[in-house]
């Protein structure tokens, strides 16, 4: 178990007062909470700030943290024998900053906080509530898939003492999520204590990028390249779809930007129909011509009077 | 050897399905009070009122961002409500935000 330097984690000194603790909380809360945090790692982070202020907040854990006196950071430790005679389960309080999920060396140190109640004279407690992130492929999405996922649920061992405990669950994940989409698996979180039921495992779909199409809820975007004369004279193209290639026709005058749906080519929805695919022109033009391609954009340019530029006046 | 079954799990986006009131406390980790400050605040909306509200199931996503701010910046009801509101409009404004970005060009 690696040791844990609650001050530098908060950015304090160990004579920081209660206000100062609070203060650099706040602001690291702020900056790593991620319900409003854009930063990477923000959950990973914010645990363990949240950890660390559940420590320093509190004076009795705080003087009890203190005791152990000084580790590096990482350094392989170990409680002290008698910690557990002054500290055993039950002696601290928590208000579970940062949903109670805390490291090894907190849960050694002060065993958890959970959320419980005194049912029927004895202890009942809801098992812990899981979030995690499910990389899912448009293809997956696209006919349901099945993933084993590999939790790390905290439950009560013998004894009372929290340990996290290792779980692999396979759960089939409905055709159609899209980005950000979140399902509910009841009962699959973390085991609930006498008599109280378990927790639920709350997945959240992280659609993996994929080389051509750009999700967006249920539709898809995909960009079309045509050439100057495909988008002047209209053409019929084939496009790629999920499943399969699709032919598009191009009207002509096609501008770069202009949008083709494809109906029903997107994503299945939840119980009926789907999304659409949209084709996003974009008129590309060579990059080397040859001569013969020069000569004849010249002899275009020369008797177009095309003007793309007009709508600006007389500029 | 046994094998757990495979785990069904639900959309939270399933328009049809419908939570209580006790599923929105049970989540957040709000009390009964606190909930029906954030009702009347317009936050969760029931689809069907009644003695026994029910909420879309999306309510829980939110339900459980609501448990999550009260807990860890100790926000009071008021500014838990305005925190929601502007969460749900950022999302809004996200998504928008996602769907012109599908159509620039790599």
């Amino acid at each position: 178990m690696q040791y844990k330097d609650y001050y530098k984690i908060l950015g304090v000194e160990k004579s920081a007062s209660p206000e100062e603790i609070k203060k650099a909380y706040r602001l690291l809360a702020r900056k790593y909470h991620p319900d409003v945090s854009k930063e990477a790692n923000a959950e990973e982070k914010f645990k363990e700030v949240a950890e660390a202020y559940e420590v320093l907040k509190d004076p009795e854990k705080r003087a009890a943290y203190d005791q152990l006196g000084t580790y590096q950071p990482g350094q392989d430790f170990r409680p002290p024998p008698d910690w557990e005679q002054h500290f055993g389960p039950g002696h601290f309080h928590f208000s579970s900053h940062g949903g109670g999920d805390f490291s090894d060396f907190f849960s050694e140190l002060f065993g958890m906080g959970h959320r419980g109640a005194r049912a029927g004279g004895g202890f009942a407690m809801h098992g812990q509530d899981v979030e995690v992130q499910v990389p899912v492929s448009l293809e997956e999405s696209l006919h349901g898939t099945e993933i084993n996922l590999q939790l790390a649920v905290v439950e009560m061992g013998e004894g009372g003492a929290p340990q996290r405990v290792p779980k692999t669950i396979k759960v089939r994940i409905p055709k159609g999520v899209t980005d950000g989409h979140r399902l509910r698996v009841p009962g699959k979180g973390g085991k609930g204590m006498g008599g109280a039921p378990d927790g639920d495992l709350y997945l959240v779909v992280a659609l993996k990028p994929h080389a051509l199409f750009k999700p967006n809820g249920h539709d898809l975007y995909l960009e079309v390249p045509v050439s100057p004369w495909e988008a002047a004279l209209g053409a019929a193209v084939e496009v790629p779809t999920l499943e399969g290639r699709a032919r598009i026709k191009i009207p002509a005058g096609a501008r770069s930007g202009q949008k083709l749906r494809l109906s029903g080519k997107g994503l299945p929805k939840h119980g009926h129909g789907a999304g659409d695919l949209y084709a996003v022109v974009q008129v590309v033009t060579p990059s080397q011509p040859t001569e013969k391609e020069k000569a004849l954009f010249e002899e275009l340019a020369r008797v177009s009077d095309f003007n793309p530029r007009r709508h600006f006046g007389g500029v | 050897m046994n094998f757990d079954p495979i785990a069904d799990c639900f959309s939270l986006l399933d328009e049809g399905r419908r939570a209580t009131l006790s599923d929105l406390v049970r989540v957040s980790g709000l009390n009964d009070a606190e909930l029906l400050e954030l009702i009347e605040f317009g936050v969760f909306e029931p689809v069907e009122a009644g003695v026994a509200p029910l909420f879309a199931a999306h309510s829980l996503i939110l339900a459980r961002k609501a448990g999550r701010l009260r807990r860890d910046f100790g926000a009071n009801m008021p500014g838990l409500a305005l925190a929601l509101t502007y969460w749900q409009r950022i999302e809004e404004l996200e998504a928008r935000l996602r769907e012109l970005e599908c159509q620039l060009p790599r």
